[in-house]
Order: C-alpha cells, then sequence, then structure tokens
C-alpha cells in the first residue's frame, strides 16, 4: 500500500495523505463482505419491513396498508400471550441454565481430572442431538400412560394422567423444561472456557488468602467469569427470540395458543395461513426487541465479552 | 482470455441449471407433495413404463414445515416444480396465482362430462376459496377420504362390547375399555386435524352442512346446534370417552402405532387407515388384512337420533404450476395421477380412495380389506364436506376446539371468536 501512495502522490505529505485517503483498493477490501452483508442480512430485513406495510392473501394482495398491521398485533390477544410467554422463557431459562452450566463446569473442572473429557462430552450432547429426536423423546416422556416421568411419579403414588403438554396452564413451563435440558451443556462447555482461561496464579493466590468454598465462587470465580455471563446472556437473549423448532414440533403453539412464541406465531400467520404482510409485521417487531434488547445489555453491561480482548468492544 | 473462459465456463454452467430450477427438461416432469414416497415410485414407474423417454423427478416433503415452507420460497422465487400436492381450500388458494386453471385440460383428455363420474364432495370441494364467479379448478383430486371411527374388533370381543349406538353405549364401551387397561377411544388432541374431524362428524349428525355454510359466512358459528356439537365435543373430554391427557396426545405417530398394537380400543381416523396393511412388515396381527379393524360412525348424541353421516371429501390433489404449464409432459403425469395408471398403483397400495367413480385396487387385496373398501366406497357419494375455505377460520375452530377441550373456553365464547375470524376474513 505505501509504495502505491509514494508512486501516485508524489507532492507534500498532506497532499499524499489526502489522496491516499481515497485511494478506492481499502474499500474494495471491504466490498465483498458488505456484499454479502447487503444481499443476505439488509435486504432482506428491509423486504420484510417492506411486506409488513402491504396487504397479502387474495382479498387484498400487495395494498399498502401502512401501519396497520402493527395497530391489529397491538389488538391481538395472541400477541400479548406471544409476549408473556418470551418473557417467561427468557426469565426462566437464561438463569436457569446459566446456574446449573456454571455449577457443572465448576465441579467438571474441580473435581474430575481422567474422566474431565467424558463428563463434559456427556452433559454437551443434547447440545448436538437433532431437536426432531428431542422433541420425540420428551414428548414420549410425557406421554400419558406410558410415559417415564408418569411411571417414576406412579411409583411414588402420584398418578400422573395428563402430559403437561396438552394443559394449557404448563405447556410452555414443560416447554421450557426440555429447553433447559437442551442448552444447559452449552453454558457448561462456555463456562468451562472461561475456567480454564483463569489464570493458576489467581487461583493459587486466592488459596493461600484463605478462600474456599462459597467465598472462592462468589468473590473470586463469579467476577472472573463475568464475560462469559455476558455473553450467555446476550445469546440467551437472541436465542429466546429464535426459539421455533422444539415448540413447533412438541405443542405447535397450543393448546389454543397457550405456549405461542414468536416462531410459532409467526410460522401460522406466514406459511398456514398465508398472512405474509401480517407474519412479516411480527418478524419487523422481533427484530426491534432484539435489537433494543442487546443494546440495553451492551450500554449497561458493556460489550467486553472476552477475557482475553480486553478492550474489545 | 483468461475473463473470457470464465464467461463461457458460466455460461456453461447457467445453461446446465436451467432446466433444474424450473424443472423444464422435456423429458423430466418435476413433483413435489408430502404423498407416502414408496406408492410415489410404483406410480412414477408405471408412468414411466407407459411412457417411454419420460421420467418424473419426485421430492418428497413433511407436510409440516417442510412442504409448506418449501412451497412458499418456491413461489417467491418463481421455481415451483411442474406439479405440486395440494388439498383443496385453504392450501389451493394461497398458491392460485402460481397455478393454471386445469378445466380445459382436463375437458380435452377425459370429455366434457369428465365430471359426471367424480363424488359430488370432491367436486364441491375443487372450487372452494375461489373468488365469486371464478369456476375454475385449480387442483385435480386424485384420492378420497371418508372419516370414521375404527375400533379393535379383537379387544371389542374380549371385553363384549358391540358397536356403540347411542352416546350412553359409547361412554360404557369406554369405561369398559380404560378399566380393562385399554385407551378407550384415542384422540391426538395436539393435532387441531383430528379435533376438526371429530367436530365435523358431530356437527353434520345434528346439523348435516351448517358448518359448511357457517364458514361462508351463511349461517352463524354460534347456532344452536353448532353450540350443541361444541357442548358435546366438551363432553367427549368430561365423560373419559377419550383418553386422559388427550390434549397433548398426537395421532401419529403415537397413537397410530399404539392402535396398530392393540392398545388402544377406538380411534378417529378415516379410509386412509386401510394402508397400514400394506406397510412392509413385520405388521401386528390386528393390522395383517385389517383382520383385527373395524368401523362406525359417531353414534347417535341424543335419544333417538341418528348416527353421523359420512363426513370426507379430497384427501390429496395435485395443481399444474405455471412453470409445469411451460412443460408439456407434465399435464400427462398429473392426468396418470387422477385417472389413470399413477393412481392405480395408489389404490394398489390402499393409499385411499379414488375421486372419480369405477376404480378399484388391484393385486394382493384380501375379502376383509375388499368388504372394507366397498362400504367406504357405498358412503363416499353421501358424505359432508370436511374442508375449509381458509385457514384462518381453521385455525380459529382448531383454537376453539382445544379451549373448550381444556375446559377453560365456553362453548359459546369458543364459537364467538370463530365467528369474529370468519367475519374478518370474509370482509
Amino acid at each position: 500500500m505505501s509504495r502505491i501512495i509514494t508512486e501516485v502522490a508524489p507532492g507534500t505529505a498532506r497532499a499524499a495523505k489526502r489522496r491516499a485517503r481515497w485511494l478506492p483498493f481499502p474499500y474494495l477490501y471491504v466490498v465483498p463482505a458488505v456484499a454479502m452483508f447487503v444481499l443476505f442480512v439488509a435486504y432482506p430485513i428491509l423486504w420484510v419491513i417492506g411486506k409488513s406495510l402491504h396487504g397479502s392473501g387474495s382479498s387484498r394482495p400487495n395494498a399498502f396498508v401502512g401501519l396497520n398491521h402493527y395497530w391489529q398485533l397491538f389488538q391481538d390477544p395472541v400477541f400479548w400471550r406471544v409476549l408473556l410467554n418470551m418473557f417467561l422463557w427468557g426469565l426462566i431459562t437464561i438463569p436457569v441454565q446459566m446456574v446449573i452450566g456454571g455449577t457443572i463446569a465448576y465441579l467438571i473442572e474441580t473435581y474430575t481430572t481422567r474422566s474431565k473429557t467424558f463428563f463434559r462430552v456427556m452433559f454437551f450432547l443434547p447440545v448436538i442431538t437433532s431437536v426432531s429426536v428431542v422433541a420425540i423423546v420428551w414428548s414420549q416422556m410425557y406421554a400419558p400412560y406410558y410415559g417415564i416421568i408418569q411411571q417414576y411419579a406412579k411409583l411414588v403414588g402420584i398418578p400422573l394422567t395428563n402430559s403437561p403438554l396438552g394443559d394449557p396452564n404448563l405447556a410452555i413451563y414443560a416447554l421450557i423444561v426440555v429447553n433447559v435440558w437442551q442448552w444447559t451443556g452449552f453454558s457448561m462447555i462456555m463456562y468451562v472456557a472461561g475456567l480454564t482461561n483463569i489464570p493458576s496464579e489467581l487461583w493459587d493466590a486466592a488459596k493461600i488468602d484463605g478462600a474456599r468454598g462459597w467465598q472462592l465462587a462468589t468473590r473470586v470465580i463469579v467476577p472472573l467469569l463475568s464475560p462469559v455471563t455476558r455473553s450467555l446472556l446476550l445469546l440467551g437473549v437472541i436465542g429466546t427470540l429464535q426459539t421455533f423448532p422444539i415448540v413447533h414440533l412438541m405443542t405447535e403453539g397450543g393448546p389454543d395458543h397457550a405456549s405461542e412464541i414468536f416462531g410459532t406465531y409467526i410460522f401460522k400467520q406466514g406459511f398456514v395461513i398465508g398472512d405474509i404482510g401480517y407474519a412479516s409485521a411480527l418478524s419487523t417487531l422481533t427484530l426491534i426487541i432484539a435489537l433494543a434488547l442487546s443494546v440495553i445489555q451492551i450500554v449497561f453491561f458493556g460489550a467486553r465479552l472476552s477475557p482475553n480482548r480486553k478492550g474489545f468492544v | 482470455m483468461k475473463m473470457h473462459r470464465i464467461a463461457v465456463a458460466l455460461c456453461g454452467l447457467a445453461c446446465l441449471l436451467a432446466p433444474c430450477a424450473n424443472g423444464v427438461g422435456n423429458d423430466e416432469i418435476t413433483v413435489w407433495s408430502w404423498f407416502i414416497s414408496s406408492t410415489m415410485d410404483k406410480a412414477s414407474k408405471a408412468f414411466e413404463e407407459k411412457n417411454p423417454g419420460l421420467k418424473v423427478k419426485y421430492t418428497y416433503y413433511n407436510y409440516s414445515p417442510e412442504y409448506l415452507t418449501a412451497l412458499k420460497a418456491a413461489a417467491a422465487s418463481n421455481s415451483l416444480p411442474d406439479i405440486i400436492g395440494l388439498q383443496p381450500g385453504s392450501l389451493t388458494q394461497q398458491y392460485r396465482e402460481q397455478l393454471v386453471a386445469l378445466n380445459a385440460y382436463a375437458a380435452k383428455e377425459w370429455g366434457d362430462d369428465w365430471t359426471a363420474q367424480m363424488f359430488p364432495v370432491a367436486l364441491k370441494q375443487l372450487t372452494m376459496g375461489n373468488p365469486p364467479n371464478d369456476p375454475n379448478y385449480y387442483l385435480l383430486p386424485q384420492e378420497c377420504q371418508v372419516l370414521a371411527i375404527w375400533y379393535n374388533k379383537d379387544i371389542f370381543q374380549k371385553l363384549g362390547l358391540t358397536v356403540p349406538q347411542t352416546y350412553q353405549e359409547l361412554v360404557n364401551a369406554a369405561k369398559s375399555l380404560s378399566d380393562h387397561g385399554y385407551i378407550p377411544l384415542y384422540q391426538g388432541a395436539a393435532d387441531g386435524w383430528q379435533n376438526e374431524n371429530v367436530f365435523l362428524m358431530i356437527a353434520n349428525q345434528l346439523a348435516p352442512g351448517l358448518v359448511e355454510q357457517a364458514q361462508a359466512g351463511k349461517a352463524p358459528w354460534a347456532s344452536p346446534a353448532l353450540i350443541a356439537a361444541m357442548e358435546a365435543w366438551g363432553k367427549l373430554f368430561k365423560d373419559r370417552v377419550f383418553q386422559e391427557g388427550a390434549l397433548g396426545a398426537r395421532a401419529y405417530p403415537t397413537g397410530a402405532q399404539l392402535f396398530a398394537q392393540g392398545r388402544i380400543g377406538m380411534m378417529a381416523l378415516g379410509s386412509w387407515w386401510m394402508q397400514e396393511s400394506k406397510f412392509p412388515p413385520p405388521l401386528s396381527r390386528f393390522i395383517q388384512n385389517m383382520s383385527g379393524f373395524d368401523f362406525f360412525y359417531f353414534p347417535a348424541l341424543t335419544p333417538g337420533g341418528k348416527p353421523s353421516p359420512p363426513v370426507g371429501g379430497i384427501d390429496i390433489g395435485y395443481g399444474l404450476t405455471k412453470n409445469g404449464a411451460k412443460n408439456p409432459q407434465a399435464w400427462k403425469f398429473l392426468a396418470a395421477l387422477v385417472k389413470g395408471v399413477a393412481l392405480q398403483q395408489a389404490l394398489n397400495d390402499l393409499n385411499d380412495l379414488p375421486a372419480f367413480a369405477g376404480f378399484e385396487p388391484q393385486g394382493d387385496i384380501t375379502p376383509n380389506v375388499k368388504q372394507l373398501y366397498d362400504r367406504f366406497i357405498d358412503d363416499l357419494p353421501h358424505a359432508e364436506n370436511q374442508r375449509f375455505a381458509h385457514p384462518e377460520v381453521a385455525d380459529a375452530l382448531d383454537n376453539a376446539l382445544a379451549g373448550v377441550a381444556s375446559g377453560k373456553v365456553s362453548p359459546e365464547d369458543a364459537l364467538k371468536r370463530v365467528q369474529e375470524v370468519t367475519d374478518k376474513t370474509l370482509k
């Protein structure tokens, strides 16, 4: 680069600097990335926003309807149910996964030696298991009459004849349990990475100072793992808003919308009912919520998500 | 020179890919559907043998979400295959803009009176959801179905039960089955379609054709007969006619497997259940030749009343896309699927009933299966419509049925919600 600048700008240093600023090469280097972003991220988002402002279906094809879909959304009781479910989902799954995953990671890293890899793999296994398999296995476990959960409950004298998936009051919680089971291993592996990154001198210093057990955990480990926790929080919020397959496969958002979430409701409106305009409005709102939550997290918790990259913003 | 070579290579690649994108190769016909692959393979083979040089390229999808999303994406990018599997009403209407009217094709192929042999319910369903004054057919039916309550004959015999003639007999049979460790009437109530089917059986018993009028806005959903039907639906849960925990259960694969294994006394299915006997072994003794099963219609809910009439219609049909209309061979295969060698293969596998009178399964069909088949065929001409023109209305009814089943919503409120959605949809 400097060679080119010297050749094309033989004048004063300031003139050379000014001209160098306008050379196209630095911009050309980012063109592929920008083009990919525009093609696969920006354009679809703009397309969806555009669709949310237009009618769909045979009765009002492509007519401009302004913010009508958004207005309808706020009047739609199912939308509020979706918001509540999403709130519950995030509120329960994110901290529970963190606590269980962090505890498992701590136990594995502290109390195992040769079997460390075995336990890491075992707890991580649900994360890489197909969602379809998870859905079928848990549906069978919840099933009345022959489900394993019902069988164990029967052994201790509790007759469970209903599947929680069919109970409007329990369906969302039954799905949250499945989600926690599947994704705790991810939190665990993140915390394992965080724990192995803590310098051994810090462990030794803390132990010499007399830190043990709960004190060691809360005063040393938890603060040092805060970048991992922040990453998990950010990923958890995004993951919550992206949830779809497990709910679609196990309840399809039912019964009577009791376990409806953004993913299933968007799918139902867009692909089953065919109202792309309404589905696009829902998608746009989901995007806005995701953006807002991410910005809030970055503003309040900072954006340093890795303990190894101080100053990364 | 180098650029020239790259340009030539890209042109060559484009030429290679072009037929794939639209499936417009002269000798290849592209078909997408959720129709069982093994039977479609037989149908394709029979067609290819009859039409040397032609090749059917079939892509199977699970219905939801794979098929629905694949269709939507392909429609948006104008890359639909030549032929797509369809159901009448909502699914067809969503893709009407991408489909060609088949009336002229059919008349040219089979003559002007080609609809004469079509079962009335199928004919009625062909134009469901069309805009007013649009008499075109955007799908042609391949197979029809009749809904019914199947029961396990062996279990009934063992427990001394007979086919219920009244609602009380149905409740008693369910109790007896439960008391003896069997699942009474299995309902996969987590599946909206199964709930719709049972509700339609009940509603058409109390007021034949009223649901069809209600969905078209010609009768109120809160009609006394439909409120009574909704109450009867709720009672099936309260009276334990359905198994406990039905709202969390699925008809497929759980229910079907348990039914085939002889753990269920009764299950609301349809004529398609016969195809189980044609599946690859091992088959349970109940499934072999369908010897363990028989069917009945929903018994009379009121003293002195009549059992439910047959309810049914098109199981699956096919549409010719605008891409397919450019491929002169595509119609040939569609015609074979509807009234030709491809249909015959589907019937031989007992996939379901034909949409046109005069066809019968051939090959290894036992007398027991034949009598079941004949009874369904006899009932099909009198079947009430089971399909919905608008997916919004079907979805609202699904939610209403789930709400009533859970006891959280009263029948009146549930139907009020369906009415609101119907009004909004038809506006």
